[in-house]
């Protein structure tokens, strides 16, 4: 059976064990695997095969939830016992409308599905010798990983939603680390591994090492920048967690509550959710098994929307756009599969329109200091070089940015024509481009 | 779980393992939360699994299965060999790793009340009385609170003889109040921000912090916040609260000190570390009053056990003394690298993780001040408390920090209430400018169950000693 029917299966078995008003059973069977490299060998190899069922019974307007990963008949008759005790302990919450119905949901849905038996730790390890070798040839060091996972996902409750999806994809990151302390980095993600271009990728982190060689600091101060699509991932994932979701626009501490409507950021700059495009991967449901839509946030420049779930929708008034994470749920609705749309200028051309600026690889932990208008700090890290007279110059030594990107989307002045996926820490991927701004704040500098 | 853990041993051996250890655990959970009046979640979990790890043909290789039948056991120890054989292909050298005792024995964490015997109800009723009292301030429009209660039962086995058998009880618990304003977010937490205080305890833990009894003062601070000065952008002498010492602990002394990342094995995710192992008992970390030692023992911390996930037994040593470096975080690997013995740092945040080297209660040990007698010893500076924001290089050198609330000092006084403070620094530098910690009176364990390393991602449970500090020429109010 294919993972989805299998998790299918565990959700249409813990739903009839369940009693309540309401019932939602959420399962999830996973297999995945993981080839960690170091030092130019490779140091760990992992695999797992795991399978887990969330109940969420409702009595009244009384909410209760439970999990578990033993999904044999009497630990999920257990587990729905104690989501149901769970309720009966819950205050009344007059503001609950009702479990989503099967309106909303869509049927079974498949997506492209990484052939992890062809895959296997052989193949893997031999993706992973081949991007090692691009550095080892060069006196360089390798360190990243090569993985791939398969989820199979059902959400059937007892409105008649039985929404199951079977999704999954292959990853590889790779550093490059020079003896000078300079390094260099690439990541990879799609639904077939078969298409992971180890070799280049291995090529593309060692080439920016050795370009990183000889760094020098960069003097704080605000530059124009350009961001790599890895840098852009970064933003764009703080973007959703602080200010796209409906609990934030309801609690006023997200930007869009405080400028809906305004031409806030350039006409160029439209970022969307959707989980549903054949050039992302994920659900395409959410957690309450609910289709998601397409949902313009920033639509030409004018902040227009935000994601809901059933609770938030029916508390705004607003439609259910499909974006639950699994109950319970204190974040609220979250977007797991942003985009900006794409523009039309090539790296080169952001590039060689700066007289004075700085090109970022990728950021390194990234923080909030202040959600409503999404102030971040971080550090770059893995190429970082100065931009002079519209061409990269100097490599720069990790530069450390506080910045908010509300306002420094408001000096956008170019956005790249080709996408690249990037998985995010939320647990989502999203399509991003190289985005070119008019200032960003470096504030500090390692050293 | 004894009997699942020596067949996975069988197993493995029959597979072709040279080595192997398997943990099976048993977690349950339980947490509840509000926000602003309402429930958020009254949920539990629960997770039952097996993680095999062994080695053959010279390398790693790790399998984790919840299927606990004769086949799932059976068919986790044999992927675990092939994962390692393929891992093999890479391998200039055999893996290494350090002696370690062969132990059977039991080790249980201290608990008084078990935190799942008490009801849901009388949690919730705790959380909502507290969070009622924070909203009778107008300014505070959003709060939040929760409880959270962890238990685990492990069994750890190797092929080596050894036996052990572990089970503890944690606790969580914490408020927070939200004043939003004009475009602005103030939170005020109680008693430390992100989830609270977490410690190795029962229920009598969670009691003990007077959530409800707290509550007006935080509120009336986050209300209080909306009209403070801002953090002016200057360079000055800071005095941090315990909390915010121990993250700053935490971030720069504990995350570099771990043996895995100064070999390079964290180094494309997590990052390698500024320190190199051949600066043990060399390197001047910081100034003579910085002391950190890393102790698995300290009772009623998230950071102490019996064992670690190797079956080493847990230690206390010293990682910094009068400001030299003198210990690492390590495993059985990474301690054998630089020829030393294992520091008992080897843990897995859960049965299907593999055990990495991992902080255990890491901590600034106390001085001799009395708080009131360091804010009347500075004649100019800012105080400041409860961390609001993190992040640190990937060589754990430059750092920034942001906390709630700070207050200016003046002529040796607390002075006016400052909004949005926050620092940066370089590691030696900032640790070099550490002229006073307070005394045992001030010190306490500070838990810290998020702390985040490797891939896949495993969130360990760790903690950290800390009393207030005070730092010279910190450079503070960054881009506001």
């Amino acid at each position: 059976m294919r993972p989805h029917e299998i998790a299918a299966g565990i959700a249409e078995q813990t739903l009839a064990l369940a009693q309540g008003d309401e019932v939602e059973v959420l399962a999830t069977v996973e297999r995945s695997a993981l080839t960690r490299f170091a030092n130019n060998r490779i140091h760990q190899n992992v695999a797992e095969r795991s399978a887990s069922v969330s109940v969420r019974v409702v009595v009244g307007s009384r909410q209760g939830c439970a999990s578990t990963d033993r999904v044999d008949a009497a630990s999920l008759a257990r587990c729905c016992e104690r989501a149901r005790e769970a309720a009966l302990h819950a205050p009344d919450d007059p503001s609950f409308p009702e479990l989503p119905g099967p309106a909303d949901a869509p049927t079974v849905l498949e997506r492209p599905l990484p052939d992890l038996d062809a895959f296997d730790a052989d193949a893997r390890a031999q993706a992973a010798a081949a991007i090692i070798a691009q550095s080892a040839e060069r006196d360089l060091t390798a360190a990243g990983t090569v993985s791939a996972s398969a989820t199979g996902i059902a959400v059937a409750n007892s409105r008649g939603v039985h929404s199951a999806a079977t999704t999954g994809a292959a990853r590889a990151t790779v550093l490059s680390m020079h003896p000078s302390g300079a390094s260099g980095w690439a990541s990879w993600l799609g639904a077939d591994p078969s298409g992971l271009p180890a070799a280049s990728l291995g090529d593309r982190a060692a080439l920016l090492s050795e370009r990183s060689v000889g760094a020098e600091p960069l003097e704080p101060g605000e530059y124009p920048v350009v961001l790599a699509p890895d840098a852009v991932a970064d933003l764009l994932d703080f973007l959703g967690y602080t200010s796209f979701g409906a609990r934030a626009y309801f609690e006023r501490s997200s930007f869009i509550a405080l400028h809906e409507g305004e031409q806030l950021f350039p006409a160029s700059l439209t970022i969307v959710d959707d989980a549903r495009t054949p050039e992302t991967v994920g659900l395409p449901f959410d957690f309450e098994g609910v289709a998601k839509q397409r949902v313009a946030l920033i639509d030409r420049g004018v902040p227009a929307g935000i994601v809901t779930d059933s609770y938030w929708a029916a508390k705004l008034d607003r439609a259910n756009t499909g974006h639950a994470l699994p109950a319970p749920n204190p974040w609220g609705p979250m977007p797991l599969n942003l985009a900006i749309e794409p523009g039309d200028a090539t790296i080169d051309e952001m590039i060689g329109s700066i007289e004075r600026g700085v090109y970022v690889t990728r950021f390194h932990y990234v923080n909030v200091e202040d959600p409503a208008e999404v102030l971040l700090t971080g550090m770059t890290r893995d190429g970082t070089f100065l931009i002079e007279d519209g061409r990269l110059t100097r490599p720069l030594t990790n530069a450390r940015f506080t910045q908010s990107v509300v306002e420094a989307l408001t000096g956008l002045q170019a956005i790249g024509r080709d996408r690249e996926l990037i998985g995010t820490e939320e647990g989502g991927a999203c399509l991003a481009p190289a985005l070119a701004l008019a200032s960003w704040r470096f504030t500090g500098q390692t050293g | 779980m004894r009997d699942i853990a020596l067949a996975a041993l069988d197993a493995a051996t029959l597979a072709g393992a040279s080595y192997a250890d398997a943990r099976v655990v048993l977690e349950r959970s339980e947490t509840v939360s509000v926000r602003t009046g309402r429930v958020d979640a009254i949920a539990s979990s629960e997770s039952h699994g097996l993680g095999v790890r062994v080695i053959a043909d010279g390398a790693w290789g790790f399998s984790a299965t919840a299927d606990l039948s004769p086949d799932g056991i059976r068919q986790a120890a044999r992927e675990a060999v092939a994962l390692a054989r393929a891992a093999a292909r890479t391998w200039s050298a055999p893996v290494r790793v350090a002696d370690a005792p062969v132990v059977t024995d039991q080790w249980r964490g201290r608990c008084e009340i078990d935190p799942f015997a008490v009801s849901l109800g009388d949690k919730l009723a705790l959380l909502l009385t507290a969070d009622e009292a924070m909203r009778a301030e107008p300014l505070v429009t959003v709060t939040a609170g929760s409880i959270d209660a962890f238990g685990v039962d492990k069994v750890f086995a190797s092929t080596e003889g050894s036996v052990i058998e572990q089970s503890y009880t944690e606790v969580g618990a914490g408020i927070v109040a939200y004043a939003i304003t004009d475009g602005e977010v103030h939170p005020r937490s109680y008693p430390n921000s992100h989830g609270g205080q977490t410690v190795q305890a029962g229920w009598e833990a969670v009691l003990a912090l007077d959530l409800a009894g707290n509550a007006p003062r935080i509120a009336e601070q986050a209300a209080a916040l909306t009209r403070a000065m801002p953090c002016p952008s200057t360079t000055t002498t800071v005095i941090l609260d315990g909390s915010q010492v121990a993250l700053q602990v935490h971030e720069s002394i504990g995350h570099p000190t771990e043996l895995d990342r100064v070999l390079g094995d964290e180094a494309a995710f997590a990052g390698t570390s500024w320190v190199r192992a051949a600066d043990l008992n060399a390197l001047t970390y910081g100034s003579e009053h910085l002391n950190v030692v890393a102790d698995a023992t300290t009772p009623g911390s998230i950071g102490s056990f019996g064992y670690d996930d190797e079956g080493v037994p847990a230690q206390r040593f010293d990682i910094v003394r009068r400001g030299v470096l003198t210990g690492f975080l390590s495993s059985r690997e990474s301690a054998a690298a630089i020829g030393r013995s294992s520091t008992g740092c080897a843990r897995a945040s859960e049965w299907n993780r593999i055990p990495l080297v991992r902080m255990t209660t890491v901590s600034l040990e106390p001085g001799i001040w009395d708080f009131d007698d360091l804010v009347a010893d500075t004649d100019e500076g800012i105080y400041m408390e409860t961390n609001s924001s993190w992040s640190i290089d990937d060589k754990r050198l430059n750092f920034q920090f942001a906390c709630e609330i700070g207050w200016e000092i003046k002529g040796g006084k607390l002075g006016r209430m400052i909004k949005n403070p926050n620092y940066t620094g370089i590691t030696p530098a900032f640790w070099g400018s550490l002229d006073a910690v307070c005394s045992p009176k001030h010190w306490q364990v500070w838990g810290v169950p998020n702390c985040g390393k490797g891939e896949p991602m495993q969130v360990a449970h760790v903690a950290h000693g800390a009393a207030p500090a005070r730092f010279r020429n910190v450079q503070v109010g960054v881009a506001r």
